[in-house]
């Protein structure tokens, strides 16, 4: 059985499992739901949930958007140039480390309830990762490439579009991941914590009156926006990598053609 | 020596592909103390010559091959090439070979070959054009369609001679081209080399550290002194051609590689 077949058993079986443990009584409908009774709250309300995950996306994507455009350009900035580097990343590695939640209820106070506040706070959150990756991307590039384009008669623009941009862009795009990833998590918490609209401000409602399905059809949405992202950037990185060297694809094509099946054999 | 006759202002001049160092120095500053990597090198080069540069590591042969390429400025003199002395990079005038082959992973080898002429905004057909018949200069015909890590290092190798050759320049720098490679590939590299050399009558300039591989490639055979880099000998090498492998055996070719091998030992 490949690998691929034994994980899809393994998630049908957890979601039996979600469907019969809590029905047979071995798990309190409270703590845990069953899954019908989870999709057919979700399905009861479905204007309401519609509704809060048209609010929700509307903020993440603002936020994915200022998070990798702001990170990206800054990343590259302070990657390609020496003086920000040293001003800026000690700065911004430090701030890593620190639980950015706190600031949440300061931005509460500048932007109110509505979707700015979460905008903001999820922005910063997933801005940081991007930053660093971009800035290690850029970074990490082969000197060589850049000394051959300037053989070539490259201009710096040049060597930015046709050089440095396609060299950065798998790094970029696993900061990316991590950032978007965190945006999504930046704008479900702060939605939770003080909020007025949005599938984490309907989780932590029904939360409070004890109705657990409702909770859990709103941690499924979540859950499947989750995905969705991670399948959306899986096909990016997968259109984008297609060069990468040391794939297994590319080295067994250098074997090949190595152990003199092609010619020219050198 | 202009021909008075028959000038078609489209070839280049019959001289193109001269090279002329003046008096070349070369200082690196660092925090502690002044290094000098080269000191009053002069050198000319005939067009269509292949000039082999050696030396032990730190004789700054690299570094002389990298302003004859324009890629870093001299501290003193001049370098001129077809007779205009060379300030910045010009492909039209230069083509430069990488130890590393320095493709660009994300471009096929066509690509890869097309792109000094992308940079100019050349057509896509003009292109493609000619970087077929580069890569068919080159043995490569049918193999533009790979990215480079489906190439094996001789082939990478091709492919950046095709590169440097794609805009027609009348010299050919090369820096350590086949350090890379395994023994046997090496060898092959440097009689597709010369093959390719004989079919374009470029002006080569060839750096290595192999001393058999400098004999068997060069017209002459530049040695050159570390700290501060200086040329200690400028040798002839008068075996026929086209060279073959007996050649590397025979007492001619032993008395040449001998005689550079004394340089570099005393100044190692």
């Amino acid at each position: 059985m490949s690998a691929k077949t034994l994980r899809h058993l393994i998630v049908v079986g957890l979601l039996v499992l979600w469907e019969l443990l809590p029905r047979a009584g071995l798990i309190p409908e409270l703590f845990l739901p069953s899954l019908s009774s989870t999709l057919l709250a979700g399905w009861n309300e479905a204007a309401e949930y519609g509704h809060a995950l048209a609010v929700t996306l509307y903020e993440v994507a603002v936020s994915m958007a200022f998070a990798c455009g702001g990170g990206i350009l800054l990343g590259a900035i302070v990657g390609s140039l020496p003086r920000p580097r040293l001003l800026i990343m000690p700065m911004v590695s430090s701030l890593y480390a620190v639980p950015l939640v706190i600031l949440y209820p300061v931005f509460t106070v500048w932007l109110g309830i509505g979707s700015e506040s979460k905008i903001a706070f999820a922005s910063i959150y997933g801005f940081l990762p991007t930053m660093l990756a971009t800035a290690a991307g850029i970074q990490t590039i082969d000197p060589q490439l850049l000394l051959a384009a300037r053989s070539m008669g490259a201009t710096l623009s040049q060597r930015l579009v046709r050089v440095i941009i396609p060299a950065a862009i798998p790094t970029v795009l696993s900061g990316l991941r991590i950032g978007g990833a965190l945006v999504i998590v930046g704008v479900v918490v702060s939605e939770m914590l003080i909020s007025s609209a949005g599938i984490g401000y309907l989780i932590s409602r029904y939360r409070t009156i004890l109705d657990s399905p409702h909770v859990f059809a709103g941690v499924l949405l979540v859950l499947f926006m989750a995905i969705a992202f991670n399948t959306a950037i899986r096909w990016v990185e997968r259109k984008a990598a297609i060069w990468q060297t040391g794939t297994r694809a590319g080295q067994g094509a250098a074997d090949e053609v190595g152990s003199g099946t092609m010619q020219p054999a050198t | 020596m202009q021909p008075l006759a028959n000038v078609t202002p489209l070839k280049p001049p019959p001289r193109a592909g001269a090279i002329e160092v003046r008096n070349v120095g070369q200082v690196f500053r660092t925090r502690s103390q002044d290094v000098v990597a080269l000191e009053d090198v002069s050198l000319d080069i005939k067009p269509g010559r292949f000039v082999v540069l050696v030396g032990p590591s730190g004789c700054g042969k690299s570094t002389l091959l990298m302003m004859m390429a324009g890629l870093r400025a001299q501290t003193s003199g001049t370098i001129t090439i077809n007779g205009a002395p060379i300030a910045q990079p010009d492909p039209n005038r230069v083509g430069v070979v990488f130890q590393e082959a320095s493709l660009f992973p994300w471009l096929t080898a066509e690509d890869n070959v097309e792109f000094p002429l992308a940079l100019r905004g050349v057509a896509k057909a003009e292109r493609r054009a000619k970087a077929q018949d580069a890569l068919k200069l080159v043995g490569l015909e049918g193999f533009g369609k790979r990215h480079p890590h489906e190439l094996s290092g001789g082939m990478k190798q091709r492919v950046s001679i095709a590169r440097g050759l794609v805009q027609d320049p009348p010299v050919l720098l090369m820096d350590e081209p086949f350090a890379a490679l395994d023994e046997q590939t090496r060898m092959t590299m440097g009689d597709e080399l010369l093959r390719i050399w004989a079919a374009t009558g470029k002006t080569v300039v060839f750096v290595t550290h192999s001393l058999t591989e400098a004999v068997y490639l060069a017209d002459e055979v530049i040695v050159m002194s570390p700290r501060p880099g200086r040329i200690v000998d400028q040798l002839q090498v008068n075996l026929p051609r086209p060279r073959t492998y007996e050649m590397l055996s025979g007492d001619a070719f032993g008395a040449l590689r001998d005689r550079i091998w004394r340089h570099i030992r005393k100044s190692a």
